[in-house]
């Protein structure tokens, strides 16, 4: 497993800064990616039981299935959306957020002051740099989704971070976590889906 | 498992337990009665109440003695004495709200409330790490979300909409408060690091915010007024006052533990910050509610004022650790502003207005909401002096500044102004709203549980009822530096003599990246012009 870190670090820090970056289908692919790589990385040697790591699938996955827009998973669609060249056209697009990746995650490699010198550099790596990929749309955002996917990018971010400085969260606080992305992922998409419908009716 | 390991997990898990029971209950009343009888609605309201007070009850039964406490595994809840104090007035409290609030969604608020004060007593029953916060924090959210569910109204869903941000916003402030705090035992032994006195400067700045945003502390107090504007009271209620104040209780608890630990003066300006902050906060809502002319509003900003007090008793905490009147005030304050919301609720549903100019003479016209609000202007004089207004002079003197106090004192007595000229209004000639509504019997269940549940919760709020808030117990310090949970073995957790390198900025010191990240070929919906 410890070969398998470098890879889900890389594609978390991928995914969080498409799931800002880009919208519709390949975001909220994005934000399922994030969750799995992100979730795996949080939980998979510290817990032996992975229940956080089930509970935190989960929750994000029930958010996502009850939250997702119709006709997401259109082969056609799907198949150009999350194309090679649209998801680097994309990043091409947004030159500063993947700047802001990658200095987050050389920052994050950085040993800090302690304690998060004794901490894992990998982790904590994805760790800075989802929060700072995660909190600039999540303050300044006016597209309810769009924020509602960067509150779930800073939260793994933050996530991961306590996590290489503390280890993985105790199941009650797990439960707790998860049952707030959970939350998010809900009550963003029902505050969009309500301003839509106020919207048609004026 | 046995009898008794059931009996315990209902005790300690009794609110909550009977939240989830009203998820069956409620549709089982309305398909009972609504088919026949065409009064689903009134019965389910009947229903919620019920559980509200059986709730009540059944926490003050249950306590929070070792024998409510469950340990399954490593998880343990032991429930609080705070909480189920919050609980065993919560149930109260609301069951009278949903009663006076009447209509065909009162029994969903009763549902609303349900959980809001089983998430209370459960985030006051595991006071350890980030966890309690994060409960209390998601539950806000999660309740705003149910709150503001119903109608497709853009005001409410923008309200949320502020809710979902400030809470994704505060979790990280606490984990780094958290991450600061660990850092405090190094720098005691580590000088070529930050001092003990400015990291727990910063410690006491993150779990501060968490505080002062959630309960609408100035400059935050526009999303609590939004709150008292777009949802309903029962919501407003929970998310603007009950959920802060005890997220207060847990914070003010870490506060002292955190002064307690340290031997040099706090660093920064953190606490003479907090007490401006707690004064400009009360004379602002006092200003603020003699100006406006909406009893939505005022009640709002009745809500900032007592945020005011939840700041002083927070710089209070900081400066005097073992003094336990900043934890005091925390428990009148819910319910002093939980009266004002069942006036407002009661007298909005009865007059179907909430201008003050068309509501002349309400108080002669209804004389059981006139006694509601005469009981909460009483409470919030906390007359006639005792224990309460005892604890709130004793947190000024904890203050230490003249000045603040003097601010704390006129914007007290400006909210008492504020609140005085709402009952003059009622003394008026009647205006045509007024007089246009029939006069209810003064022997009727809902005016007799106003009446009834405004004086029993005054008394509690004024101090007359021996009715204390001890705060729970302090979090446990966050676990031990360990590289355990990363892929590769890391160094040792201990710290080193001599840093391999220079402290650098904090990880969040990150370099600029674009204010706002517009996603490409958006179509989402944006929620403010």
């Amino acid at each position: 497993m410890p070969n398998l870190e470098l890879p889900l670090v890389v594609l978390a820090i991928l995914a969080g800064t498409l799931a800002v970056t880009s919208a519709g289908r390949g975001a909220w692919v994005a934000i399922a990616l994030l969750a799995v790589t992100s979730s795996a990385l949080e939980f998979s040697l510290a817990d032996p039981s992975h229940i956080g790591l089930i509970l935190r699938v989960s929750a994000i996955g029930i958010g996502l299935i009850i939250t997702v827009p119709e006709g997401l998973f259109e082969p056609g669609a799907l198949r150009h959306d999350l194309a090679l060249r649209t998801l680097i056209a994309t990043l091409r697009a947004h030159p500063v957020v993947v700047a802001s990746a990658a200095a987050g995650l050389l920052l994050g490699l950085v040993p800090l002051a302690l304690p998060i010198e004794s901490s894992s550099g990998a982790l904590r790596a994805a760790g800075v740099a989802l929060l700072v990929v995660g909190l600039p749309p999540l303050l300044t955002s006016r597209f309810i989704e769009a924020t509602t996917r960067a509150a779930v990018v800073t939260l793994s971010g933050t996530l991961l971070l306590r996590t290489s400085i503390f280890g993985a969260l105790d199941p009650l606080a797990a439960l707790a976590i998860g049952a707030g992305f959970a939350c998010i992922l809900l009550v963003g998409g029902s505050v969009a889906s309500r301003i839509a419908n106020a919207e048609e009716e004026q | 498992m046995t009898v008794e390991g059931v009996l315990t997990a209902i005790r300690a898990l009794f609110p909550i337990l009977l939240a989830l029971s009203s998820l069956a209950l409620l549709p089982l009343i309305r398909l009972w009665r609504g088919r026949q009888h065409d009064d689903g609605a009134a019965y389910a309201t009947y229903g919620v109440q019920i559980l509200l007070l059986a709730t009540s009850v059944g926490a003050g039964l249950a306590g929070a003695g070792y024998l409510s406490t469950l340990k399954i595994s490593q998880i343990t809840i032991d429930p609080s004495e705070p909480g189920r104090l919050l609980v065993l007035l919560g149930g109260i409290v609301f069951a009278v709200i949903v009663g006076a609030g009447e209509g065909r969604r009162a029994a969903t608020m009763g549902q609303i409330a349900l959980f809001g004060i089983a998430a209370i007593d459960l985030a006051l029953a595991i006071p350890s790490g980030i966890a309690p916060i994060a409960l209390l924090l998601f539950a806000s959210l999660g309740i705003s979300g149910a709150a503001a569910s119903g109608k497709d109204d853009v005001g409410r869903a923008r309200a949320v909409f502020r809710d979902l941000r400030t809470v994704s916003l505060l979790l990280p402030a606490v984990v780094i408060a958290e991450i600061l705090r660990t850092a405090i035992s190094y720098a005691a032994i580590d000088a070529s690091y930050a001092t003990p006195a400015s990291l727990a400067a910063g410690t006491a700045l993150g779990v501060s915010l968490v505080v002062i945003v959630a309960a609408g502390v100035f400059p935050f107090h526009h999303r609590l007024i939004k709150i008292f504007e777009a949802l309903p009271i029962v919501g407003s209620l929970l998310v603007g006052v009950w959920i802060p104040s005890a997220l207060a209780l847990i914070v003010m608890s870490e506060l002292s533990a955190l002064a307690s630990s340290i031997t040099d003066p706090l660093g920064g300006a953190i606490v003479p910050g907090i007490l401006l902050a707690g004064a400009a906060t009360l004379i602002f809502g006092a200003v603020s509610a003699l100006l406006h002319d909406d009893i939505g509003e005022i009640v709002g900003f009745m809500a900032v004022g007592n945020a005011g007090w939840l700041a002083l008793a927070a710089a209070a905490a900081l400066q005097s650790p073992t003094d336990t009147s900043s934890r005091l005030i925390v428990l009148p304050g819910i319910l002093i502003i939980s009266l004002f919301g069942l006036w407002l609720v009661s007298v909005r549903r009865r007059y179907r207005t909430t201008s003050i100019s068309e509501l002349g003479g309400w108080a002669r016209h209804t004389g059981a909401h006139g006694i509601v609000l005469m009981a909460a202007i009483i409470a919030l004089a906390a007359l006639p002096p005792g224990a309460v207004l005892a604890a709130r002079l004793n947190l000024l003197l904890l203050g230490g500044n003249p000045l603040i106090a003097i601010f704390a004192i006129v914007g007290q007595i400006m909210l008492i102004v504020a609140a005085i000229r709402l009952l003059l209004v009622g003394f008026t000639p009647q205006s045509q709203a007024v007089r246009e509504v029939e006069t209810r019997p003064l022997a009727n269940l809902i005016t007799i549980s106003l009446i009834g549940g405004a004086l029993f919760v005054a008394a509690a709020a004024a101090g007359w009822l021996a009715v204390e808030s001890g705060g729970t117990g302090p979090l446990p310090p966050a676990p031990s530096v360990s590289p355990a949970t990363s892929f590769a073995p890391g160094p040792s957790g201990e710290p080193s003599a001599t840093p391999s390198i220079e402290p650098s900025p904090s990880a969040m010191n990150s370099p600029e990246v674009s204010p706002e990240v517009s996603p490409s070929g958006s179509v989402e919906i944006s929620p403010a012009p």
